[in-house]
């Protein structure tokens, strides 16, 4: 998990299967996933009761809280965004 | 799975020109049930608020199973589902009392908001104390 986690590629790659996964999107690829696009609303069109999935989702796999929806709008801003807080946790941890 | 039973009986003006029951009036139903079982655990809408917390609902299930009539008494059974992530899920039947033929079940979910309206991402302090118990009581063998 290490590795994956401190290289960007590989942990967005993981990230967006997380997504995929833990979300149940059937129709969607990773391929779908765009980095830089939000995931919620106007870009994958996630919404709250995902966000709340999500925050479980990295709290089993990294062991990473997200406490509130301060910290989660920073954190889903974008997969890249997903991908950067979670590289900060861990190297503060 | 442990469920609350809370009696009412359908009102003339609960039923539709059929004769039946309104299918929206099951809301209102599933509504007196989970306030039942909210008031245990001092889990009241009211007493939400003092804790910081608003519950609104994000999604509603219901399946009609069998009609009632004007007068019918009936039992609405409310329990709550053990949450995998921030948000209560409370599961309903309402049922005819003088044979508990099943007329209707649903579900509804919340997800708990502060009052300033941010979304909680897990439950916490006097509230996770509050819902636990909620949750250990539906739960317990």
């Amino acid at each position: 998990m290490e590795e994956i986690i401190n290289n960007t590629n590989k942990l967005c790659e993981f990230l967006k299967r997380m997504i995929i996964d833990t979300l149940r999107l059937e129709d969607i690829s990773v391929e779908d996933i765009e980095t830089d696009a939000p995931l919620f609303r106007e870009g994958l069109g996630l919404d709250s009761i995902d966000a709340l999935e999500l925050v479980v989702a990295i709290e089993k796999i990294f062991h990473i809280i997200i406490e509130d929806e301060d910290v989660g709008r920073k954190a889903f801003a974008s997969l890249r965004a997903l991908a950067t807080f979670i590289q900060q946790e861990k190297q503060e941890s | 799975m442990q469920w609350i039973e809370t009696e009412d009986v359908v009102r003339f003006n609960e039923v539709d020109e059929w004769g039946m029951a309104w299918h929206g009036h099951y809301m209102a139903w599933f509504e007196v049930g989970r306030m039942a079982l909210l008031r245990r655990f001092d889990l009241l809408p009211k007493q939400m608020v003092e804790l910081g917390y608003v519950a609104p609902a994000i999604r509603l299930t219901c399946d009609f199973k069998h009609p009632a009539g004007s007068g019918d008494a009936i039992i609405i059974r409310t329990t709550v589902a053990k949450p995998e992530i921030a948000a209560l899920t409370f599961k309903f039947e309402v049922l005819l009392k003088n044979n508990r033929t099943l007329l209707a079940h649903g579900e509804t979910t919340q997800v708990l908001l502060t009052t300033e309206k941010k979304m909680v991402y897990r439950f916490t302090g006097e509230l996770e104390r509050r819902i636990d118990r909620l949750v250990h009581f539906c739960h317990k063998a």
